[in-house]
């Protein structure tokens, strides 16, 4: 979400319907309408992507006029806020509470001085400490109508941002359309129906990092699909991998992660807690899953 | 290494093409050498994943052209194996 | 929450479930999402096949002509193997140079079976308009991660002509280092054909004999003895060993080199039945037709040097393979490619080739009766003095279902060359030396 990028769609024949292509929140996003209607799915493809491009703006820490932003500038004064937002603030409550603290959206202050580059610059454990100081979901209080976010906090929705612009994307759809859709941003996604009766939706899995590996293929007939992982983003050190999930009551990262977990769930933000928090069990993450009889693929 | 016999005149008969063989080796190995160096790191894979990187990007087009020069010309493989396979030669 | 788990797991699940719900204002169907997601969603993990198909039509105009499918077929298992299957046929149609030096006057050539003969026009290079085959090639090959940074693979190969069956066998083994910038491999591979030519195998040097019908008078018994008695046995094999040592290295986040050294060994029947030597007089007219004679053994090596740089759009790839062997062959050749995008599901990629190869020490263009017999000869112009080009195009799109499809027209020229053969008067009229102009033409189709 670091910068804004050209806001068009693109619109495209298929097989058998059409795809709209637009960017939004750094990652290419498509959206597959089963219907041979261009109009439909201009129309459809517009309603989606404006939907998205508003969580982004309303959302990214990046950009300065956003909600997000003006929660982390407030300096310690109550702000008021909306619906939308208090029901994020309250399903990241819920995540903190079902984490015990390990997931937490003002661990976002960490990113300063972990720097995922792929170098082995690890921070010392007093910089670690010291920004502890600024981290703690329970300083925050929040109610329907008002934030008060304490000074040198800051709150982060990247964690959950995406996969709550895949559900919202999804309603938006399944208000407009009866027609099988499939919401895709930049592999997180999620589809309403089968693409035809029975016929399931074949979405290709990206493992950035993997050269030698094909895109996983994957087949949905409806539900949705998250992934979390850090092919790309990590620090190695002494040969030690250091994940960009970070634990945020040590202010470390979770060491021995799986490189990347897909999770399927009903819903998109559900997939994508359940990948971050399994991401957070480390060595145990697949084991994690597992006892919860959640349907999911995992690299190592 | 201990070099305990040396028959001279294969020696001085295939000199030019030893001394060819010698200096590329020696240029592999330089490179091998030097590689620790070279090389990225994981996450800078982004343009070598591509396909049309890949040093065989299209396995059969490769295929047809080996089968075809294989029949027409006294030289085969180098990149792949050269070796029978059919009775076009 | 790490380990010590003070709440039953399965609460995480509802409990998200609930709070899905609430943040998206969803109906919720709580306790069947919860308990079974699996029935509202159902995925699988699918690698599937993955095609690959090509057609290729090759044609030298009145010379040979070739049209050749492949079907390849792979599939990607989970812990990395890859299975890949492949089925090529080909067949091939028309004329190629029988060897023998073209004449100021008309030339008959008894053809291979023995069963006929055809003529060659005064001044032309003779060619031999019997072949006609159809082959069948299958590969498999498996490759797997053996250990860390191991990579393993095995293959057999069959390929079966009406006349000719060829089996191979291959072994790879590769190791990564250096994180997986360099990569050092070592290959195996080992073929055994057997050729069984339609009219069996000539003697070496033998006259070519008389034709004879298929009516039994007693002219063609006679004839058909003659032919027999130029024949050494129905059929031959031989054997080719490969080692190929190989190392790869990733230099920038642009560039990618390959090197390799190939070390083969062929063994067994390495003639051509098919082909003749003229043998001239002085005048240079030719007074006999004799069946050549190569070596039994031959010792190839070759080396080869790949780069592939990667520019803003561009991709270009360029090669070059030295190659000599105990034949006293030596060859040059340079392939280079160019990948340009035209848009981001579109490219263009020319393609040029050069070739040059220094000829067999056994090659002449035909033999002189004034001459004593050499222990070997052959005039086949493919191991003679010989350059050669291709110039190509490729054009190849993503569909809107994702699949490849490209298209590939080639130009490939063959110049031989005189490699220091004085020609007497007759053959000094004539071209010994003709060249080859072959159009390649290929769909390629992947899905």
């Amino acid at each position: 979400m670091n910068k804004r990028s050209v806001r068009n769609i693109e619109v495209t024949v298929t097989d058998d319907g059409h795809s709209i292509c637009f960017d939004a929140m750094a990652s290419p996003c498509e959206v597959l309408v089963a219907s041979n209607d261009s109009k439909l799915a201009l129309t459809l493809g517009r309603l989606i992507a404006d939907e998205v491009w508003r969580i982004e703006d309303k959302y990214s820490r990046y950009q300065p006029t956003s909600v997000c932003s003006a929660i982390n500038n407030s300096r310690g004064k109550s702000i008021p806020i909306d619906q939308e937002t208090y029901l994020l603030l309250n399903f990241a409550d819920t995540c903190y509470q079902l984490s015990e603290g390990v997931f937490d959206i003002t661990s976002g202050v960490l990113q300063k001085i972990w720097q995922f580059d792929g170098s082995s610059n690890i921070p010392c454990a007093a910089e670690v400490k010291k920004s502890l100081e600024n981290i703690g979901w329970l300083n925050v209080s929040f109610d329907e109508q008002y934030i008060i976010m304490p000074e040198n906090m800051e709150v982060d929705f990247g964690g959950i941002g995406k996969e709550y612009a895949v559900d919202r994307a999804m309603i938006i759809a399944n208000e407009f359309t009866e027609l099988p859709v499939l919401v895709n941003l930049g592999g997180d996604l999620a589809a309403n129906k089968p693409r035809k009766v029975n016929v399931p939706w074949q979405v290709g899995i990206e493992h950035p990092g993997f050269i030698e590996r094909k895109p996983m293929v994957v087949s949905l007939l409806q539900g949705a699909l998250a992934t979390s992982g850090d092919a790309k983003r990590f620090l190695l050190k002494d040969n030690v991998r250091y994940s960009h999930i970070l634990n945020a009551k040590t202010g470390w990262p979770i060491v021995q992660a799986p490189r990347s977990i897909t999770v399927v769930a009903p819903q998109c933000i559900q997939a994508g807690i359940l990948a971050t928090l399994a991401l957070m069990q480390g060595a145990q993450a697949e084991s994690f899953l597992t006892e919860q009889e959640i349907k999911f693929w995992a690299i190592r | 290494m201990k070099i305990n016999s040396f028959n001279r005149n294969s020696f001085s008969a295939n000199l030019a093409s030893r001394t060819v063989k010698c200096s590329l080796f020696s240029a592999v190995i330089i490179l091998v050498s030097g590689c620790s160096s070279l090389g990225v790191q994981p996450w800078e894979r982004d343009l070598l994943a591509k396909e049309e990187m890949a040093l065989t990007s299209s396995p059969i087009d490769s295929a047809l052209d080996d089968h075809i020069y294989f029949s027409k010309e006294a030289s085969s493989g180098g990149k792949s194996f050269g070796g029978g396979g059919c009775g076009c030669n | 929450m790490q380990l010590n788990q003070k709440k039953p797991a399965i609460n995480i699940k509802a409990a998200l479930t609930i709070a899905t719900s609430a943040l998206l204002g969803t109906v919720p169907a709580i306790a069947n999402a919860a308990n079974d997601s699996t029935t509202v969603t159902k995925a699988q993990l699918e690698s599937a096949w993955d095609f690959e198909s090509a057609f290729l039509y090759y044609s030298e105009g009145d010379r040979v002509s070739a049209a050749e499918a492949i079907i390849s077929a792979r599939k990607t298992f989970a812990n990395d193997e890859v299975l890949n299957l492949k089925l090529t046929i080909d067949s091939l149609t028309g004329a190629s140079a029988n060897g023998a030096a073209a004449q100021p006057n008309v030339q008959t050539f008894t053809r291979p079976s023995g069963k006929g003969s055809y003529q060659t026009k005064a001044g032309e290079t003779p060619l031999d308009d019997t072949f006609k085959d159809t082959r069948v090639q299958l590969n498999a090959q498996w490759t797997q991660p053996l250990a860390a940074n191991y990579t393993g693979s095995a293959g057999v190969h069959i390929s079966k002509e009406y006349d000719y069956l060829s089996l191979g066998i291959n072994g790879n083994l590769a190791y990564d280092f250096n994180q997986k910038n360099s990569t050092f491999s070592v290959g195996l591979s080992y073929f055994q054909d057997s050729f069984k030519p339609e009219g069996g195998i000539p003697l070496a040097f033998a006259s070519m004999p008389l034709a004879y019908g298929n009516d039994s008078d007693t002219d063609n018994s006679v004839n058909k003895a003659g032919f027999d008695a130029t024949r050494r046995t129905d059929s031959d094999d031989k054997t080719t060993a490969d080692i190929m040592l190989g190392f790869t290295q990733v230099i920038n986040r642009r560039m990618v080199m390959q090197f390799n050294y190939s070390y083969s060994k062929v063994d067994g029947y390495l003639n051509d039945p098919f082909k003749v030597l003229s043998l001239v007089n002085s005048e240079g007219i030719t007074q006999d037709y004799l069946y050549e004679n190569r070596p039994d053994t031959r010792v190839k090596q070759s080396l080869f040097a790949q780069t592939k740089y990667h520019f803003e759009q561009n991709v270009i790839d360029v090669s070059y393979r030295y190659m000599w062997d105990d034949w006293e062959i030596s060859s040059h050749t340079i392939d280079t490619r160019l990948r340009i995008p035209l848009s981001s599901s579109s490219y263009i990629e020319p393609h040029l080739r050069f070739y040059q190869q220094s000829a067999a020490e056994f090659y002449q263009p035909f033999l002189a009766q004034a001459n004593s017999m050499p222990e070997f000869a052959s005039a086949d112009y493919r191991i003679g003095e010989m350059s050669a080009y291709t110039v190509g195009l490729k054009y190849g799109m993503k569909l809107s279902d994702g699949n490849d499809l490209s298209f590939r027209l080639e130009y490939y020229r063959q110049d031989p060359k005189n490699s220091g053969h004085l020609a007497p008067d007759a053959l000094a009229n004539v071209d010994l030396y003709e060249s080859v102009d072959a159009i390649i033409a290929q769909v390629s189709y992947s899905f």
